[in-house]
């Protein structure tokens, strides 16, 4: 079960950040507050569950880190989700669908 | 504004043993992170002193999680993890076996040759050794390795052996240049080296790679079934 469990926190954690980037650019901290914001605080991203994501999704080319200078004038490393990133997501999509679907079905509960 | 890039060094040593590239650009990304966290506490109205401690506490336990799973998954180079840390169990698995067996006194067979030279044949461990050579082969694929690193980490034992003998044969060629009477013989030398790759180097790389394929096979059978 833990396996389970575990897998279920990364893929969960991985639609989660592909679908912001899908929307646009971010740096790690907008990433994770935006998450925090859009879950109401159900799902928190700490440095540690963000960062090796990040760079895992940059090694197989999902998403491209550019440095970045802001409106305030700081620069941060910005994420873009590549065309192989947007490829990757259309699937995840469908597959985290199909659970929620799934898991409807025998929990009976609405909007899960 | 406190000095973010120094505390992030301090709870990541582990970025000293990755390139400076990588080490430096995390250092700027997770000290920029900090910042941000710490600037929002701030806007949240928490006081300077208690934002700070926040920021501190939460980068402390972070970046010790952060440590082990870039140790983990980010730190090692792939080719360390997909052929270089399989290939190492492999051996020590291989290694392993053949102490079992010595220790039960299950010894090689002895083929003898022309001129004192022999073939040793260690049959009842080359038996043994396609489940080393599937599980280096495993190994590597669990690691995302693909198939010609499965074989490759499985097929390490024998290019240790290979290696170790041919380093056997130059360091005793050398030794001969410089002590008188050493009594090197090089009709006796090659063919010995001959004997000593075909017995440990190709004789053995072959059950391994037979482990390697056969879970290769159970694999792609496993995944049809599924």
């Amino acid at each position: 079960m833990a396996s389970v469990s575990a897998q279920i926190k990364r893929g969960s954690a991985e639609l989660a950040v592909l679908t912001l980037l899908a929307a646009s650019p971010l740096h790690g901290y907008e990433i994770a507050k935006r998450i925090e914001s859009e879950t109401d605080g159900v799902l928190r991203f700490d440095i540690a569950s963000l960062y090796p994501m990040l760079y895992r999704f940059e090694r197989k080319a999902w998403v491209k880190a550019e440095w970045q200078t802001l409106a305030n004038g700081r620069r941060r490393r910005c994420y873009r989700l590549t065309p192989l990133g947007r490829k990757q997501l259309a699937p995840l999509r469908e597959q985290w669908r199909a659970f929620f679907r799934a898991f409807q079905n025998i929990t009976g509960f609405q909007n899960a | 504004m406190p000095d973010w890039h120094q505390i992030v060094r301090r709870n990541l040593r582990v970025l000293k043993a990755c390139s400076p590239e990588f080490a430096e650009r995390v250092t700027q990304e997770l000290a920029d992170h900090l910042e941000d966290l710490y600037e929002g506490y701030l806007r949240a109205g928490l006081t300077e002193e208690i934002s700070f401690q926040r920021t501190v506490d939460e980068a402390e336990l972070s970046l010790t999680t952060l440590k082990l799973r870039l140790l983990k998954e980010d730190h090692m180079n792939g080719f360390t993890r997909r052929v270089g840390l399989p290939g190492l169990l492999t051996f020590a698995s291989a290694m392993a076996i053949a102490w079992v067996l010595d220790f039960a006194r299950i010894q090689p067979r002895t083929i003898w040759l022309s001129n004192g030279l022999f073939l040793s044949l260690p049959t009842v461990w080359f038996c043994l050794l396609p489940l080393c050579g599937a599980l280096g082969a495993i190994l590597s694929r669990r690691q995302g390795g693909s198939r010609l690193d499965g074989m490759m980490a499985a097929v390490f034992p024998a290019a240790v052996m290979g290696i170790v003998l041919l380093l056997i044969f130059v360091a005793g060629w050398a030794i001969s240049l410089f002590v008188n009477d050493y009594g090197w013989n090089w009709a006796l030398a090659v063919p010995g080296l001959a004997l000593g790759l075909a017995s440990y180097a190709i004789l053995t790389a072959i059950p391994l790679l037979l482990g390697a394929a056969a879970s290769e096979r159970a694999k792609r059978i496993s995944a049809r079934l599924v």
